[in-house]
């Protein structure tokens, strides 16, 4: 699995990317933006099978973000996580018509983003079985 | 446990111990979810009196904009906490080299963060909010209390939480002092 992981916090990717590697799922590579513009770029570069985006960014927000990729065919089998401090009933409807797998709200606790990324793996393995 | 003044009666939907009750709520789940410590409430006196101990502060400042509310949150804390929580958000081992200062800049400014949007949503989870980027700088001793200011003890040490209200704005969008 390539994971990229959007954040403006440097700190918030090292402590994704290591629960990423505490938990047990296959992983090929992990990449890393600090905005949706980056995020967006390295999506066009790479192959990527899951996105861990924050929403409050400068340059390009992950909502906006997410709107450009769920516009492009390109990345319709990309499974989608937002991590964010923006708890709000509205921002996770605005989620789930983003094709949003899974809402994370900040705080968390390791544990909690284990268990989601241990299901998302399961369920990309049972798609490519 | 905090202190206001007035400007904070003219939140919407918001009392003076409303807005504390959950600044507090936001503070403690920050601490202990995602930097695994412990957060109780304190008072001025408590506080003030831990503050002598201190030698650097780091404040970190979060602007915020959710509908009519807009304004500011202002996380003040010893540097030596911002160390501890540095060790417990990374898993740093005390045996590893010491983080740069750029590095635990950035951490205490991810706690602001946390802080704000944890305090937001559970003031108005109905309504979307933008944060800035935060701003951390040193600081000799605590600043200014804010319109409305908590104060708190995170494992043992002073912090305080300061909440600036800069405009609010009518319905229409067009912003009064």
């Amino acid at each position: 699995m390539r994971i990229l992981i959007v954040d403006d916090s440097a700190m918030m990717r090292a402590m994704i990317k290591r629960v990423i590697k505490l938990a047990d799922v296959p992983v090929d590579a992990i990449l890393e933006a600090s905005n949706g513009a980056e995020g967006l770029e390295i999506l066009k570069k790479h192959e990527v099978n899951l996105l861990l985006t924050d929403i409050n960014m400068p340059v390009m927000t992950g909502a906006e973000m997410l709107r450009e990729i769920s516009m492009n065919e390109r990345w319709r089998g990309l499974s989608r996580v937002i991590i964010s401090t923006d708890g709000s009933t509205v921002r996770r409807e605005e989620a789930a018509d983003l094709d949003v797998r899974c809402y994370l709200e900040k705080p968390f606790s390791p544990e909690v983003l284990r268990d989601v990324l241990n299901e998302l793996a399961d369920n990309e393995l049972a798609e490519t079985d | 446990m905090s202190s206001t003044n007035s400007r904070t009666t003219n939140l919407p939907k918001l009392t003076d111990p409303e807005a504390a009750s959950a600044m507090f709520e936001a503070v403690r789940s920050v601490a202990e979810q995602s930097f695994f410590a412990v957060a109780e409430p304190s008072d001025d006196r408590s506080f003030g009196v831990a503050s002598t101990q201190v030698r650097g502060w780091l404040v970190a400042t979060v602007r915020f904009e959710q509908g009519p509310l807009v304004g500011s949150v202002s996380c003040t804390l010893p540097e030596r906490l911002a160390n501890g929580l540095f060790d417990a958000f990374t898993g740093r081992d005390p045996g590893e080299p010491e983080p740069v200062s750029t590095m635990v800049h950035d951490l205490v400014g991810e706690f602001s963060n946390m802080v704000c949007g944890a305090w937001l949503t559970r003031v108005e989870s109905g309504r979307t909010f933008t944060l800035s980027h935060p701003s951390v700088e040193p600081a000799g001793q605590p600043g200014r209390a804010g319109d409305l200011r908590l104060v708190a003890a995170i494992d043992d040490l002073p912090v305080a939480v300061d909440l600036h209200l800069s405009t609010l704005r009518r319905a229409n969008g067009a912003p009064h002092a």
